[in-house]
């Protein structure tokens, strides 16, 4: 027969085929048997949680997807066309926004924000935050801490909320090191949504209104909305307290919030150009949303910065908030059916549009800036000016309504259209009434524009000494912050 | 000839008995595979099989939630019925690259259809409703654009909450109850091992 004359090496190559086959076939049996059985198993708490735990690795012990996809926050790789989660020197892109916050703290350093991860270390290393050291304290309140950490909400459980924010920022230092994280917007026994910041509470109690009774689907806006709004430092309500207050007793709209500062004679400070009586917008990206037709269709925050995700059979929601231009599959794909591309466009087309008019705006405060400081240069009167401030407030209010919500151009393009145009109106009108005044002085001619082409040359024209901010950030940071995180280390070893 | 290479094949005598155990392993193998993965539902129209997976319980919980669930089944829109050698081939198409997708992980969070799988539910829109396309006398309104709206579109480019609503992905039924897969080891091996367990 054949086979007799076949040499032995045939078999043995026979048995090893064989043999790999079976094992090959065993890996799979064996990843079919986990695959089946991965639904199963949900919620294995491995560590149980202590109330108002501060550290999101401790929780992620128990939450690993979630965790996981938190961690990612930590990328910076992805540039939109006008974002993304990389640092970008907004200062440096667009100098004009120095002069526009000469005399307050924005005009040292503006960058876009990184992701979540970054929270605490982006508000520690901004030279806005100044570089305090003993006897030296930060110009900033400790409220400036509330949207960092979940170390927030651990204190919170123990002071009261104006015991939190009272003193300078340095004081809760050593107090404050993770970056925002589970605590903040989850209960630790339930996992529940929670609201855990008062000062979004209090805005609802004095509108009437019991954020208890809030929809599971309003909460997964609502959590971000504790940070994502127009805020202000109210400190009459406590004497010597930066009370955090959310300006919404009025409405939402850029207007109805100017007509509640304006009720209150609030300023957030006086312009070191022009002598206006200037408010600094925050980001009012919750009010914005709720103006665009995503929010009027109860589309939540999360829908599209946190979509749900499985992984085997296990549903979650993605804890990598990011801008959805990142994931458009997950996010705008989910309702929409047209390609990623087309979609992207879309966004871009409504971005672009805003940013046109919003360029446009800005150069014109600029001017008007420098207009009015010339016209005090001529020996302007109080009353020839109120007027002409006033018109500057109103239209700055309005750029920055609109530069500082961010993602509006997309959110309520609508909205944020009107709000620049309104704006441009008063730049305008602000500047006829300065071509009169600066007539009346005799100085009939164009104020030239200032040279601000770069960030450093802005900077100067304000008068920032910017090489002694610098120096000093770089001492604070050698010193004051290492301090910091020893005490921190130290108090977390004993948890 | 066939005889000739049987013998031709098999091993030497001393080789037998090894082959023969590891051939019994390979086969047994084969069919716990076979069981595990629930193989044999592949060949069944019934709905469960296409949440062995878990991948598509939205998709599950939609058409469960429908109109669709009374009369239709996912094979009687989403494979062809013109003939069943197209059926079982269409079947076997999709049905390997999902378990390659799904094996490997590769599975997309929002899943769409491909033009091959719309070009048959498109036919299969057809298959059951083609007195509505043909027969105006069934309408309860007649267009004048009727030739043109029912020849140069697609069933859901209108009808778009049919059956799975307009929402893809986790998103459209986040927290559907939808059948499990039952344990794989028989209720009898249970109890016995129970029985065992408890002396």
């Amino acid at each position: 027969m054949a086979n007799t004359k076949r040499k032995p090496i045939f078999y043995w190559l026979l048995f090893t085929g064989t043999v790999i086959i079976v094992f090959l076939l065993g890996m799979l049996a064996s990843s079919i048997t986990n695959r089946r059985a991965e639904k199963e198993y949900v919620y294995k708490p491995m560590v149980e949680l202590k109330q108002g735990e501060p550290r999101n690795s401790e929780w992620g012990k128990n939450f690993p997807r979630e965790y996981q996809s938190y961690i990612q926050t930590m990328d910076t790789s992805f540039r939109s066309k006008h974002n993304g989660n990389a640092v970008i020197d907004m200062l440096e892109v667009d100098p004009r926004m120095v002069v526009l916050w000469a005399g307050y703290a924005f005009s040292k350093e503006y960058t876009q924000g990184r992701g979540h991860y970054y929270a605490v270390d982006d508000i520690v290393n901004s030279l806005r935050t100044g570089a305090p050291s003993a006897g030296n304290p930060s110009p900033q309140p400790n409220t400036c801490w509330s949207c960092k950490s979940p170390d927030v909400t651990r204190l919170l459980g123990k002071m009261t909320p104006a015991e939190f924010y009272n003193g300078s920022w340095d004081t809760k230092g050593p107090e404050i090191v993770n970056p925002i994280g589970c605590a903040d917007c989850h209960d630790t026994k339930t996992m529940n949504l929670v609201i855990t910041r008062p000062a979004l509470i209090e805005a609802f109690e004095r509108q009437g209104k019991d954020i208890t009774k809030a929809t599971h689907q309003e909460m997964r806006s609502l959590v971000c909305a504790q940070c994502h709004v127009e805020y202000y430092f109210d400190k009459k309500k406590i004497e010597g307290t930066a009370y955090l207050t959310f300006p919404w007793d009025k409405g939402f709209s850029a207007e109805n919030i100017e007509e509640y500062y304006d009720s209150y004679g609030f300023t957030d400070w006086t312009h070191s150009l022009s002598k206006a009586p200037m408010l600094k917008a925050q980001h009012p990206e919750y009010e914005t949303y709720m103006m665009g037709i995503h929010g009027q269709r109860g589309v939540a925050c999360a829908d599209c910065h946190m979509p749900y995700k499985s992984e085997g059979g296990q549903k979650f929601t993605d804890h990598h908030i990011q801008s959805p231009l990142n994931n458009i599959a997950n996010s705008c794909q989910v309702c929409h059916r047209e390609e990623a591309a087309t979609l992207l466009a879309n966004v871009y087309e409504r971005q672009d549009k805003i940013i046109e008019n919003r360029n446009k705006l800005e150069e014109l405060l600029v001017r008007a800036h420098v207009e009015a400081k010339k016209a005090w240069d001529l020996g302007a009167t109080e009353a020839e000016m109120k007027a002409v401030l006033s018109d500057i407030r109103k239209s700055q209010w309005r750029w920055d309504f609109a530069a500082a919500s961010h993602g509006a151009s997309f959110h309520a393009p609508l909205e944020i259209g009107r709000v620049i145009a309104n704006g441009i109106t008063y730049a305008q009108e602000a500047r006829i009434k300065l071509a009169r005044v600066l007539a009346g002085k005799g100085f009939n001619q164009e104020v030239a524009y200032p040279d601000i082409t770069t960030k450093a040359k802005a900077q100067q024209y304000i008068g920032l000494d910017m090489v002694k901010l610098n120096a000093d950030k770089e001492v604070f940071k050698k010193t004051t912050l290492v301090d910091w995180m020893n005490k921190a280390k130290e108090r977390e070893s004993k948890y | 000839m066939v005889k000739k290479f049987i013998y031709s094949i098999l091993p030497p005598g001393q080789w037998q008995m090894p082959v023969i155990i590891l051939l019994g392993i390979f086969v047994g193998m084969g069919i716990y595979i076979i069981k595990i993965s629930n193989a044999g539902s592949y060949l069944s129209d019934d709905p469960e099989t296409c949440i062995n997976c878990h991948v598509m319980n939205s998709q599950y919980a939609s058409w469960q939630h429908s109109s669709h669930r009374e009369v239709a089944n996912c094979n009687d829109c989403h494979v062809p019925h013109n003939n069943v050698f197209s059926k079982y081939f269409f079947k076997a198409k999709d049905g390997l690259r999902h378990s390659t997708m799904f094996t490997l992980r590769l599975e997309p969070q929002v899943i769409q259809i491909k033009d091959a799988g719309r070009r048959v539910v498109h036919q299969n829109c057809i298959r059951c409703h083609e007195p509505l396309l043909q027969d105006r006398s069934m309408l309860a309104v007649v267009n004048s654009d009727y030739f043109h709206t029912r020849t140069d579109r697609e069933c859901w480019d209108c009808h778009r909450e049919t059956p799975h609503g307009t929402v893809n992905s986790l998103s459209s039924a986040p927290y559907a109850r939808v059948p499990q897969l039952e344990n794989p080891v028989p209720q009898w091996l249970r109890n016995f091992m129970d029985k065992q367990n408890n002396n």
